[in-house]
């Protein structure tokens, strides 16, 4: 059981510091800083979770995000700054970078070695898994303001 | 109802809005975002509605007056900088300072020219893009030399990347640059057995340039109705991991490594 705590500690420091790092890459406010670490810790540790549950990633990624979507709502609202400052950088433990590159990659050996079976294999996989994530992540972060868009005012 | 407006005094209210609103396009918004904006400025600065038409490069803004019988329209070109959120956020509290304090047009562009970047020590910014990578390295199940290796080849590139958008070159080279560079520091810990899992070094190292913002914005933009914004911002993230991945091959080719 401490293991599983310790485990789940970690993950949460090692997913808030990628999520601080990245919104200095964007300038993000510096008052807005410490949500985005506190975001990135709640988007990955939520699909840690969900996956330790035997959730697939896809599905996982897109109720992590949504928990996001939600949250970074009620600080947007609270604080007065546009919601993407928040989200974004708490997304980015999500992003399926490796899938991304690995997948173009393949696409550019199959040109080289010719098409083979295996490289059509891993292009396919690699190539849907981070096409359906990232409309996972941005389905995730559109819903909760899409459910406020009917009263036809702006959220903050 | 808004009072009867001067064709000149109309053509300066929409100046200042179109200029916030490239502001925020240039800088990386969200289109519905920049629509709102321009249009809750319109209606505090006391013209009677804001049409907007946005594509990926260009703004095309009316604003319609004295009952609908006046109108201006304008179009500015956007060209595409590094996101900066700090503008975004200044463009969005001056709007709101417009609408809760009754500014006018002269506040607004006294307060564009005022909006400067706020920018991070760049030696900050490199040692966090380093650290930032070297923890997806561990969240990947990286051994220890495998996190200090992808560290230092993360803060390199972001050095590179950095030192390139001073001297602003276009992204697509930057992004071709740093992922060679970072690649090829990466690939050491395979040629010198230096970590037991260097297919997670090197796929984290590059990690710092996974073009996250164009692509969530974009996914964001279509579902709230900018289709064509959305494609656009979906062509920049593509252009950008296109470019990444040819630097990660150029580093490939150079060292006859096969890949992850």
């Amino acid at each position: 059981m401490e293991d599983i705590i310790i485990k789940y500690l970690l993950n949460a420091i090692f997913s808030a510091i990628p999520a601080v790092g990245f919104a200095m890459v964007f300038n993000v406010p510096s008052s807005a800083l410490k949500f985005c670490a506190l975001g990135g810790a709640i988007a990955y540790t939520t699909r840690y979770a969900l996956m330790d549950f035997n959730i697939p990633i896809e599905l996982a990624t897109f109720l992590a995000s949504t928990l996001v979507g939600v949250v970074a709502l009620y600080w947007s609202r609270k604080y007065i700054i546009p919601r993407p400052v928040y989200t974004i950088a708490s997304i980015i433990p999500l992003l399926p970078g490796t899938y991304a590159f690995t997948a173009i990659i393949n696409l550019i050996q199959m040109d080289v070695q010719g098409v083979s079976p295996e490289l059509i294999t891993v292009f396919i996989d690699n190539g849907l898994k981070a096409v359906i994530i990232l409309s996972g992540i941005g389905f995730g972060l559109a819903l909760p303001s899409l459910f406020f868009m009917r009263y036809n005012r702006p959220i903050i | 109802m808004s009072k009867a407006l001067s064709y000149e005094e109309q053509t300066k209210i929409t100046r200042a809005i179109i200029k916030a609103a490239v502001l925020m396009l240039e800088f990386g918004a969200e289109s519905k975002l920049i629509e709102d904006i321009a249009k809750r400025l319109g209606t505090a600065l006391g013209v009677s509605s804001v049409e907007v038409s946005l594509i990926p490069s260009a703004i095309v803004l009316t604003t319609l007056s004295n009952k609908q019988t006046q109108s201006v329209t304008t179009t500015r070109r956007a060209h595409h900088k590094p996101i900066n959120m700090s503008i975004v956020c200044d463009v969005q509290k001056m709007c709101i300072e417009v609408e809760k304090n009754k500014k006018n047009v002269d506040f607004v562009f006294q307060t564009i020219k005022n909006i400067r970047p706020n920018h991070y020590n760049k030696w900050l910014v490199v040692f966090m893009v380093g650290l930032s990578c070297a923890c997806f390295a561990y969240l990947y199940g990286s051994d220890i030399n495998g996190f200090i290796i992808t560290f230092l080849a993360a803060s390199v590139g972001m050095y590179i990347r950095q030192v390139l958008a001073r001297k602003k070159f276009v992204l697509i080279i930057s992004f071709i640059s740093t992922a060679f560079v970072a690649t090829l520091i990466a690939s050491l810990s395979e040629t010198f057995n230096l970590s037991t899992t260097p297919n997670i070094v090197m796929s984290a190292s590059v990690i710092l340039l996974a073009p996250g913002f164009p692509f969530v914005n974009s996914v964001l933009d279509a579902v709230k109705g900018y289709l064509s914004m959305g494609w656009g911002r979906w062509m920049q993230a593509l252009l950008l991991s296109i470019a990444t991945s040819i630097g990660i091959i150029l580093a490939f080719a150079l060292l006859n490594v096969k890949g992850w």
